[in-house]
């Protein structure tokens, strides 16, 4: 039986098939990375024509004040975007102290008329921008105290001064922390995010009878503030996803398709072309029982089938390393559990092994029925295609449950084969127990097996 | 011994019967040579016994093991090339040695090495398969049934693409084989090629086997002709009987048993003729195949 593993390898490493779908892995792990490392260039900002504006604002008859109005809007988009292109690095920080400063200097200057007022608030963004220069962090952390305060003053709703509690607090670890304000800074980007997210967590918190959507989104802004307050306690970058770490995380949905594609590969040529090129007779007439044979072959591509995984993820790692650097590979990787409401802390390899395992009995089954299929049709291209286009139709049904709530689909095996949900924390996405989908996916497989051991035991070499 | 024995072969596909009760022996140095028109059930026959397919009824024992009960240990000792020899294109000719050897227990390198000088490969075995010739790749499927040391070997049309050099050779390899005590079974189209080395015959027909005999035993069944060369026939016409016959005018033939013939020569000599020539006429297993067969053209 080893022997004939061990043959069953020989044979699928020197074909070339093998070899090319490896070379193309390669080049599409090459392309993936760089497709992750580009995010840092991605600009979540609009574009704005400012020559547009400009042209916009010599048609404008400033003695209207719709027009005025429009002029001074204009000049503010403008000087804002100026300084955006100037202080590149710190456009959160210029939307954020800069717009209103902006705006009233062109209200004073050209509606109201004031230029004492103007000239004040132009010496104040001059003031700002060299505070950036200089790096001056305490200013801007006192302007956003002071102003908080003033609005908790002024706040009678308990919801809201919860809520400016909250910055404040955040407001006060900038300040000790003494944190950069660039955009590339993840601890700047945690708070900004928190900032963000934190009013619309306390109005959900504080609701009494949430909708299940409002669950749902409730559920989300949770996960969303606990992956950032975790960033800003441990010190550690878990934002950024044009990382190492982030490609790891998402292996399986990445390079899925090619673990699809070797396994389809093997299983699909392994008994047909035996059978096609008429090798079988040679292989039937050693001394070993049919059944034999035929267990050899699955046992070996049931063995690749981690071992090919395992290449992949390492020759990935290498890949990634040399495109994305390997410094990220000690960041965690932190899942949300909906259940416990909390957040899961698990090494970047734990998780990706813990990945794997849990979509492994996706592509075994998939294996077991190109094998199926290769070994009733000896047809190794309708072997590949019916697989192909069963996994498509499964991934239909699968959605189809989902939607509709579909339960005779309970005893299909796409429902069954993806334990991914465990790791993940989340629900069963079709409301089945983990018992219930081991019983119907080992049953599917055994029955699979069956037949085909059963056939092939039976199965007349015909005349070529 | 009996090495192979096939008994009451029965092989249906559908309704259509394939083989019917065929049955023969090879014992131990014999050669058979098994011959039949395309389509006869030759190749079946040859899957049935190496268990390649499903036999209907019948029995089927090797080295005195039935196939059905004792398949691993009765084919443990067959040496086989069934159709074509199909190896694997992507591997050299000595990785395919090595892979079909792998799959025995203990067959040391120097047997490959020495089985691939036999064959006379030595020189393009670690070529791939795919850039051999049709006679190469013969070669080599030769080869693969000799590895495991086989006490039968059956080859299905092994001379397909051998020049006839190779064909030489096969034939003398064949006849050392058989000397060491294997028993063989040969299917060939070239029925002049088998019967020069062969110890038996099978005819089979439509899935029946039409005769089977030893191979003297079947050129015994007609008398012997002699072809005898003279100056001019016409001088003995009068020593002739009715089943003789003059070709030309220096050629005849005369049927006479070894003992007569010598007796009509010296007769032909005391009446003054001269022989140029005697040559002794050897009925072909064409002939008997086709007397046989009657007259169905083979393939």
């Amino acid at each position: 039986m080893i022997k004939l593993i061990k043959a069953e390898f020989k044979k699928i490493f020197h074909k070339k098939s093998f070899l090319i779908v490896t070379l193309i892995f390669i080049g599409f792990a090459f392309l993936t990375n760089f497709l992750y490392k580009s995010e840092i260039m991605e600009e979540t900002y609009t574009y704005v024509d400012i020559d547009e504006l400009k042209e916009e604002n010599k048609t404008l008859n400033l003695n209207l004040p719709e027009d005025l109005n429009t002029y001074v809007n204009n000049l503010t988009t403008i000087e804002i975007e100026n300084l955006k292109s100037d202080f590149k690095d710190y456009k959160e920080l210029i939307i954020k102290y800069c717009s209103d400063i902006i705006y009233n200097s062109y209200e004073a200057k050209y509606i109201s008329k004031d230029l004492a007022k103007y000239d004040n608030y132009q010496q104040e963004l001059n003031n700002i921008k060299t505070k950036i220069t200089n790096q001056d962090w305490d200013y801007f952390t006192n302007i956003n105290h002071d102003n908080l305060i003033d609005s908790l003053n002024n706040s009678n709703d308990s919801n809201d001064k919860e809520y400016l509690n909250a910055l404040i607090k955040l407001n006060e670890y900038r300040k000790t922390k003494n944190i950069d304000y660039n955009d590339h800074n993840y601890l700047n980007k945690a708070i900004n995010n928190l900032e963000t997210n934190l009013l619309e967590y306390f109005n959900l918190k504080n609701i009494s009878n949430r909708t299940s959507d409002e669950e749902e989104e409730f559920d989300n802004i949770k996960s969303i503030i606990l992956i950032n307050e975790y960033a800003l306690t441990h010190e550690v970058n878990t934002l950024s996803h044009s990382n190492l770490n982030s490609v790891l995380s998402n292996f399986t949905s990445e390079f899925g398709l090619f673990i699809l594609i070797y396994v389809i590969m093997l299983a699909g040529t392994s008994v047909s072309e035996e059978f096609n090129k008429g090798t079988i007779k040679y292989l039937l007439t050693k001394p070993y029982k049919r059944s034999t044979i035929l267990l050899s072959k699955l046992l070996s591509i049931l063995i690749l089938i981690p071992i090919i995984i395992l290449a992949m993820v390492l020759i990935e790692i290498l890949i990634g390393g040399i495109v994305l650097g390997f410094n990220s590979l000690n960041v965690p990787d932190l899942i949300y559990n909906n259940v416990t409401n909390s957040l899961v802390v698990r090494s970047i390899f734990s998780g990706l092994f813990l990945n794997i395992i849990s979509v492994l009995p996706i592509y075994i089954f998939i294996g077991i029925v190109t094998f199926f299929l290769s070994t009733i049709t000896m047809s190794t291209s309708a072997a590949i295609t019916i697989t192909f286009l069963f996994y498509l139709i499964s991934n239909v049904i699968s959605n189809l449950a989902t939607i509709y709530h579909l339960s005779i689909f309970k005893y299909y095996i796409s429902l069954n084969w993806d334990f991914s949900y465990l790791v993940n924390y989340v629900p069963n996405p079709f409301n089945l127990t983990l018992t219930w989908s081991l019983i119907v996916y080992f049953i599917t497989t055994l029955i699979i097996l069956c037949l085909t051991f059963i056939y092939f035991a039976k199965k007349d070499v015909k005349n070529i | 011994m009996n090495i192979l024995k096939v008994e009451n072969l029965t092989k249906k596909i559908g309704s259509k019967t394939i083989l019917n009760k065929v049955g023969f022996e090879i014992n131990e140095g014999e050669i058979l040579a098994f011959i039949g028109p395309n389509g006869a059930g030759k190749t079946t026959t040859i899957k049935c016994i190496l268990g390649l397919q499903k036999i209907n009824d019948g029995y089927i024992s090797i080295n005195g093991y039935d196939i059905k009960k004792d398949f691993i240990k009765a084919i443990e000792y067959v040496g086989c090339i069934v159709e074509s020899p199909d190896v694997y294109m992507y591997l050299s000719g000595y990785e395919n040695l090595k892979l079909q050897a792998s799959l025995y227990k203990n067959i040391p390198k120097e047997n490959i090495d020495n089985i691939v000088n036999l064959v006379g490969l030595d020189k393009r075995i670690h070529d791939k398969v795919s850039k051999y010739s049709l006679g190469m790749k013969q070669r080599l499927g030769i080869a693969i049934a000799l590895l495991n040391s086989p006490k039968l070997l059956i080859l299905d049309e092994p001379t397909n693409g051998l020049d006839p050099e190779g064909i030489k050779e096969l034939r003398d390899l064949l006849k050392k084989l058989a000397k060491e005590g294997i028993g063989i079974l040969i299917s060939s189209h070239n029925l002049s090629e088998l019967e020069s080395f062969c110890n038996k015959v099978c005819i089979i027909q439509n899935g029946k086997i039409i005769e089977e005999n030893s191979i003297n035993n079947i050129k015994t069944l007609k008398e012997n002709k002699y072809k005898i060369k003279v100056s001019n026939t016409k001088k003995i016409t009068k020593y002739l009987t009715k089943e003789d016959q003059i070709i030309d005018d220096n050629y005849f033939i005369v049927i006479k048993d070894e003992d007569s013939i010598a007796e009509f020569i010296k007769k032909l000599v005391l009446k003054d003729i001269l022989i140029y020539e005697v040559t002794k006429e050897t009925i072909s297993l064409e002939e008997i195949y086709i007397n046989k067969a009657g007259g169905n053209k083979i393939d």
